[in-house]
């Protein structure tokens, strides 16, 4: 009986040789014996490496029946031609067999050297981005650069194809029923594969070609070590001090009032929630929101104060005054492209009914994303809607003017995507504008601190 | 079924607790769960969003997790339908207003009468009324279609089918341990009984299994997946979960599932027919044929020091089980398989056959129906075999039986 090799669920299964005949084949470790079907198990990752080591030993007596990814031809390739660091890059990856990570700066042309790549092996390929923006973005990418329609799963949508994108929680859920179908992997964002359940979409594909992209391999948990057997080695990295610059643009922070019913609402759920903190720091000295959420979930007075709590969340995210601050803004650059950044659904919702101005939601499919994004970037739409600073890498046409309406642009990273959303025109600078409510306690505490570090350069101004 | 996020688990010596309403210290919520599907009844028109603030309202004397009241709203929603937009007319709508509207940005308040600027803007209600007319509706009816695609405003087409108030607060129950089997990395089954059904929905799960004799009747079935060998992962939970229903139409049968917990660590959540959980699906029938019913019937319990047990071995190599309709227990400690094969395919008598063949060294006595070309599929069969017409006659059953020798000869 031939000894013979299948793929199973995310795994490699073997035939016909026993635990006597195993001995001296392998190191130790690549293979474990399982019991329940009475065959060796090991992780469908080791695909390339078992494969060889059996095809030397054993020749003819070896039959191969994991599937070969299918052979692409592309109907048509429009990329230009690489500059000189990603030729390096394609260069490397392909001379250290074609498995490895490559690291460059965001913007600088990542999505180039994989479809490159992908034009030069024309192999069946799926790409895991980390977010659906992203996927839809190498969709695109894909379909300009190549000439191929993309499949997609996730999104509520599986359409498996011989290129296909997804993101990491769906190849992560579903690579055991794919992971015999692609010969090559494209792992954009890479360093989010190492974090726990991802890592599934590397493991258990038998894909033997493996390319990773990132702009920042390191993670905190020190876990990017193991991209090096769930991808490959890095095998080229370009420095962020050598990229472009960022285009610098200015900074104007809007504060707002509340209405008097605002106020009101905010200004008695303020003290409900302060007098209830005294109380029980008497009982307990450093009782803090921790023990607060968790005496909600047996206590209906707590209960009433975290619904308080979320309450004025609510009204400094919705406050009136911040839809009266952004039609000004509108006023202030009607001949504009307008970027409008919010930090809920609801938010952007309001907005979108008041000024009739299209969103980007995080459920918006796939047909309305496009014509909103190519709408806004042809001048059609004058304002674009979107739910969050759009995540990494998002392909979003360039503007002059972006607002932020809520405090989630002070983070390092939305700072650095804005920066390259917002550019500017001639000898104009970009501007970005942050409409932020004042007069609530925690604000102007948080200002304070604000002032004295990162924000010492903010212009503060009423409209 | 509920999402991971819904899951109240608590974590006791060991051992994971799911949430559980019980009719004496939650009596109460049936006064709940009918009021809660009194907002479903009458809410025909509601969105998601205003069907599950009343649900939370009525909550308010209620001291408990709000991952509880979510999960009710999940659960009533699931049984309900909605208008969700799957055509995306709200899509095209926007598109087609907002494309109206972009020609006249910004929509302002009020108009800065006189000055350059004012001629650039465009009063927000005068164009809403434009854009309403040319599209033939008002513009209360665009405001609320514009977004009706967004979950949070779908409006409720149909409530829930719950039969009363008991069957929803026990499809919460289930559902609260479901969520909890989410992080399952193995589990044990021991069972007693029903084991076709058993290893039926286990291999509809795609869980693998490994089963060992515990005694005469009892087996102990090991459950987890395919990479569980390599590692541990609890990325088979899911399958778990949607094996619970079918267990608990089940008897006698104690499931132990080893739970990841917040820390890492490894609970305990253990269940049987005890546990008080009810399925929504129906008990399996007792029988799988009026064949085996009146064979049954006819042998009663025992005869000539033979007894009759239903369903009372699993045969078991890699994977590949049979479960006999019948075992006959001799007091002299022999054993003797027994199954009908009755009417089916061919397709389906082949691959019995071949089922078979893997336990061709066991104790096994086919009764096979003379009709439907069975018997011919069955020439290939090198053990026992009796044919039968309408009904198993027990003369000659008994002769075959009896042709099986005693243990150890």
């Amino acid at each position: 009986m031939p000894t013979t090799l299948t793929y199973n669920e995310g795994t490699l299964l073997l035939h016909g040789l026993s635990p006597k005949g195993i001995v001296g084949l392998f190191a130790k470790d690549v293979w474990k014996w399982d019991a329940r079907v009475g065959l060796f198990r090991t992780d469908a990752f080791r695909y390339g490496e078992v494969a060889e080591i059996l095809r030397e030993k054993l020749g003819t007596s070896f039959a191969d029946q994991v599937p070969k990814p299918v052979d692409l031809q592309w109907p048509k390739v429009d990329l230009h031609k690489p500059r000189r660091d990603q030729a390096e890059a394609i260069d490397a990856w392909l001379s250290s067999g074609g498995r490895g990570l490559v690291v460059m700066p965001t913007g600088s042309g990542k999505t180039e050297v994989a479809l490159h790549l992908m034009a030069r092996l024309g192999v069946s390929t799926l790409i895991v981005a980390p977010v659906r923006d992203l996927m839809y973005q190498w969709h695109a990418r894909i379909s300009a650069g190549l000439g191929v329609e993309a499949g997609i799963i996730g999104d509520r949508l599986h359409k498996p194809s011989a290129v296909t994108v997804t993101t990491y929680d769906s190849a992560a859920i579903h690579m055991n029923s794919i992971g015999d179908k692609f010969g090559l992997l494209i792992f954009d964002e890479a360093h989010h594969l190492p974090g726990g359940f991802y890592r599934d979409a590397a493991i258990m594909s038998a894909a033997t070609l493996r390319l990773g992209l990132t702009a920042t391999p390191e993670r905190s948990d020190g876990r990017h070590v193991d991209l090096d057997w769930l991808i490959g080695p890095q095998v080229y990295r370009r420095k962020l001090s050598e990229a472009e610059h960022l285009a610098p643009f200015e900074t104007v922070r809007i504060p707002v009032k509340l209405t008097d019913e605002e106020r009101e609402c905010y200004d008695s759920a303020s003290l409900a929630i302060r007098t209830w903190y005294i109380e029980k720091r008497n009982e307990k000295k450093d009782y803090d929101r921790k023990d607060l959420l968790a005496e909600a979930n047996h206590d209906i007075e707590a209960r009433r104060v975290k619904n308080l709590m979320y309450l004025k969340e609510s009204i400094e995210d919705r406050a009136d005054e911040k839809l009266r601050v952004l039609e000004d803004l509108f006023r202030l650059h009607p001949q504009e492209r307008v970027l409008v950044f919010t930090g809920s659904n609801a938010m952007a919702i309001d907005i979108s009914r008041r000024f009739l101005a299209p969103t980007i939601l995080s459920h918006t499919m796939k047909k309305e994303r496009q014509a909103v994004l190519s709408g806004f970037a042809s001048g059609e739409f004058p304002v674009l809607v979107a739910n969050q600073v759009l995540d990494e890498g998002v392909d979003v046409p360039a503007a002059k003017v972006a607002v932020v309406v809520g405090g989630q642009s002070s983070t390092r990273q939305a700072k650095q995507r804005l920066g390259r959303i917002l550019r500017p025109d001639g000898a104009t600078r970009a501007t970005l504008y942050e409409i932020v409510c004042e007069e609530t306690r925690e604000v102007e505490r948080s200002r304070k601190r604000r002032r004295s570090d990162a924000y010492e350069r903010t212009r503060h101004r009423k409209v | 079924m509920l999402t991971s996020e819904h899951a109240i688990v608590r974590f006791e010596r060991g051992l994971a607790l799911p949430d559980r309403l019980n009719r004496k210290s939650d009596g109460h919520y049936v006064d709940l769960a009918e009021a809660m599907l009194r907002v479903y009844a009458e809410g025909a028109g509601l969105t998601r969003r205003d069907l599950h603030r009343q649900i939370n309202r009525l909550f308010d004397e209620e001291p408990c997790d709000a991952r509880r009241i979510a999960s009710f709203c999940k659960l009533l929603d699931d049984a309900s339908t909605f208008h969700t937009d799957s055509g995306g007319k709200a899509a095209r709508l926007r598109l087609k207003v907002f494309r109206l509207a972009a020609r006249k940005h910004p929509l302002v308040t009020e108009k800065q009468g006189g000055t350059l600027l004012g001629e650039l803007e465009n009063e927000e209600q005068e164009v809403k009324q434009e854009i309403a007319a040319e599209l033939g509706m008002t513009w209360e009816e665009i405001d609320e279609a514009l977004y009706a695609d967004v979950m949070q405003f779908h409006r409720l087409k149909t409530p829930p089918d719950y039969p009363d108030a008991a069957a929803l607060l026990s499809h919460y129950n289930v559902s609260q341990t479901q969520a909890a089997l989410y992080k399952t990395q193995s589990a044990t089954l021991t069972a007693k009984e029903d084991f076709k059904t058993i290893l039926r929905y286990v291999k509809l799960a795609g869980l693998l299994h490994d089963i060992r004799r515990v005694d005469e009747s009892t087996y102990r079935i090991q459950l987890d997946g395919p990479a569980s060998v390599l590692r541990t992962t609890s990325r088979y939970g899911v399958r778990f979960a949607t094996l619970l229903p079918a267990l608990l139409t089940c008897k006698g049968w104690r499931f132990a599932a080893k739970i990841k917990t917040p820390w890492n660590t490894l609970a305990t959540l253990d269940l049987s027919p005890e546990s008080g959980l009810k399925s929504h699906l129906d008990e399996p029938p007792e029988f799988d044929s009026s064949v085996e019913e009146g064979f049954a019937k006819k042998f009663g319990e025992e005869r000539d020091g033979w007894r009759l047990v239903r369903e009372g071995a699993i045969l078991n190599k890699h994977q590949k089980t049979f479960v006999p309709d019948f075992v006959f227990r001799h007091n002299d400690g022999r054993e003797v398989l027994f199954e009908v094969v009755g009417f089916w395919t061919p397709e389906y008598l082949k691959a019995k056959l071949e089922t078979l063949k893997a336990f061709s060294d066991q104790n096994i006595l086919l009764a096979v129906c003379e009709n439907e070309g069975a018997v011919e599929v069955f020439e290939g069969w090198t053990g026992q075999i009796i044919h039968y017409k309408t009904g198993i006659k027990l003369g000659p059953m008994m002769e075959a039986l009896n042709i099986f020798s005693p243990k150890g000869t």
